[in-house]
Parts: structure tokens; C-alpha cells; sequence
């Protein structure tokens, strides 16, 4: 088995040809893009490569995975912000410290069990976290020990969630949301 | 339903990725990517999803090029370090040099606990000779790490 800190050059060159095809299929998977997946693919050879000391031995599979859809996360959410989050709104980590942004000011306006009924009807992966944040009142950092996920990852399922809620508001005609 | 109530990703979705089948939209894409980039359990499962089903194959591999990022990144750090040490250099011959003119001023009394600046410097020139060792050891390193195939 290969120590975890003795991995030579030959041998990562030997990881990038065994796995390169795994990495571009997840890659390709996540992003259904030919180009980006085979940029992303030789991202996470680099990133590989620069903490290559962290190899878990018997792990390549996994650690490399990791690194892929890390990767293609990074960049699906890129585009998907370019998209969706208008220049001056405000940012996701943000939002929730300072002052209260439309959706939980609606959310307050709205009868507790409407709003239990919208959150309730989210999908996942933002009920659970939109329950814990707004109807619990839980911290996203505390949100995020309890659901065992990134508190990054919280706060972006946080904003999006609100999104959702505000767009399922708005549809019922009833809480608008100036 | 991409995800189970539990909040892990459901078997079918990830058969379908797995699949290679091109059922989810953009956002839903994203939360699965977010979802496998910390979740063990479901990357596990992903992983052994994979090993059902054949594996795409790039149209250009990346065996050579990932070396050239590589060498590039190794690169930039060295430059760095080099610049670094330049300046160090640069630093401690400026204040050698500006020093030597001073020699006939009449030094103040200083407490006798202070480290005069001929030990600093003696300290600083040390600390140049290691940051001097590092950076030719890095870059010996980085040489030495060249191969001509690397290059093909």
C-alpha cells in the first residue's frame, strides 16, 4: 500500500491515468458540459496534486470524487450566480447577521401555520434547513452541526430556500412581497 | 425525487447520474454536486454506481497537459520565493551599506540588555542565508523534477 506522504511524481502520473476517466465522468455527469468537464477534470488533478500529501491509501476512488464534484459545485454554482443573484443583492452570508432581508420580513407578516405549510412543502435539500433557520430559529452554524452539512453549504441552501419560499408566496397571490 | 426525506440523495437519481442520463435541470444538478462534495455516504454510493456502468473518455486527455499546469504552478512559487528573497537582500545591503557612513556619530547610550544592531543583523543575514537555502533547494527540486516527457 502507498504511504500517504511518499507519492512520487511517476506514481501520480500512474493516479492520472488509472482515474482520469472516472474524474471526467463525474465531472461530465454534474456539468453535461464536454469542455468545462475536461477543464474541471484537469482542475482536480492540480488540486490533487497540490495536496496530494492528504491521499488517503485505498481511498483514490473516493478522494478523487470529492474532488471532482467539489469542483464541478464550484462551477455550476459560478454560472448559476451569474444568472440568478442580481448586482446588489445582498450575499448569502450576509443576510442572515444584518438587517432582515424581504423573505423573512413576509415570513413574519405571514400566519405561523402558512409559513410551517410553505416550508413544509419546500423540497429538499432546503426544508430541513429553512425549518431549523427560520421556524426554529437555530443559527445556520448551529443548522449545520444538526444536519451534518458545510455551514457554507447551510447558508447557500439558506438563501436559496428563502428564494423559494418568497417565489411560492408570491404565487399564492396572498403575501406578496414588495 | 432527487432527494430522500432523510436528505440524502435518492437510489434512482443516483442511478440516473450514474447513467448518464440527462433528466436533472441546472439547479438540480448543483444541489447533487453540493450534496456529493460532503456527504461520504452518498459519495460512496455514487462511486460504486460508477463501477456498474461504463466511464466516459475525454476527447482530450489531460495526462500531459495536467503536468504543464502542474510545472506552471511550481513555477509561480518559485518566482515568488525568488522575489522574496531578492528583496531581502535588497533590504539588508541597504541597511548594511546606509550603516557604514554612520560610524563617527556618536552612538546614544543604550541599556545594556538591548541586542545591538550588529547582533539584529547577524540575526537578519541568517535569516536570508535559510530563505536563500529554501528557494535554490525548491528550485533544484523543481528542476529536478523535469523530464523530457514531461514535455511530449
Amino acid at each position: 500500500m502507498r504511504g500517504v506522504a511518499s507519492i512520487t511524481k511517476e506514481q501520480f502520473t500512474e493516479l492520472v491515468q488509472q482515474y482520469e476517466r472516472l474524474v471526467y465522468t463525474v465531472c461530465f455527469q454534474l456539468v453535461r458540459n464536454a469542455a468545462a468537464a475536461e477543464d474541471l477534470t484537469q482542475e482536480t488533478f492540480l488540486a490533487a496534486y497540490l495536496h496530494r500529501d492528504s491521499l488517503p491509501p485505498g481511498y483514490e476512488r473516493q478522494w478523487l470524487g470529492r474532488i471532482a464534484a467539489n469542483k464541478a459545485k464550484d462551477h455550476l454554482q459560478s454560472a448559476w450566480n451569474r444568472r440568478t443573484v442580481l448586482p446588489g443583492e445582498e450575499e448569502p452570508f450576509l443576510s442572515h447577521s444584518l438587517a432582515p432581508p424581504a423573505e423573512e420580513t413576509a415570513l413574519r407578516r405571514s400566519a405561523a401555520a402558512e409559513a410551517q405549510a410553505a416550508i413544509a412543502a419546500l423540497k429538499e435539500p432546503y426544508r430541513q434547513v429553512c425549518r431549523l433557520c427560520l421556524l426554529e430559529e437555530q443559527s445556520p452554524e448551529e443548522a449545520a452541526l444538526a444536519l451534518g452539512r458545510p455551514v457554507k453549504t447551510v447558508y447557500t441552501q439558506l438563501t436559496r430556500g428563502k428564494r423559494l419560499l418568497r417565489e411560492a408566496l408570491e404565487r399564492s397571490g396572498e403575501h406578496g412581497i414588495s | 425525487m432527487v432527494f430522500r426525506e432523510d436528505g440524502h440523495l435518492s437510489s434512482q437519481a443516483l442511478t440516473a447520474l450514474a447513467k448518464n442520463e440527462d433528466i436533472f435541470d441546472e439547479l438540480e444538478r448543483l444541489e447533487i454536486a453540493e450534496h456529493l462534495a460532503f456527504c461520504d455516504y452518498c459519495l460512496h454510493r455514487y462511486t460504486l454506481a460508477l463501477e456498474e456502468v461504463p466511464l466516459l473518455v475525454p476527447e482530450r486527455s489531460c495526462q500531459k497537459t495536467v503536468w504543464v499546469r502542474i510545472r506552471s504552478r511550481a513555477l509561480r512559487l518559485v518566482t515568488s520565493r525568488y522575489a522574496t528573497a531578492a528583496a531581502a537582500v535588497t533590504l539588508a545591503l541597504t541597511v548594511l551599506w546606509g550603516g557604514s557612513g554612520a560610524e563617527f556619530i556618536p552612538r546614544p547610550i543604550l541599556p545594556d540588555d538591548r541586542p545591538s544592531i550588529s547582533q539584529q543583523l547577524t540575526g537578519l543575514t541568517g535569516e536570508i542565508g535559510d530563505s536563500l537555502h529554501q528557494t535554490l533547494s525548491g528550485l533544484s527540486d523543481f528542476f529536478d523534477g523535469l523530464h523530457p516527457r514531461h514535455f511530449l
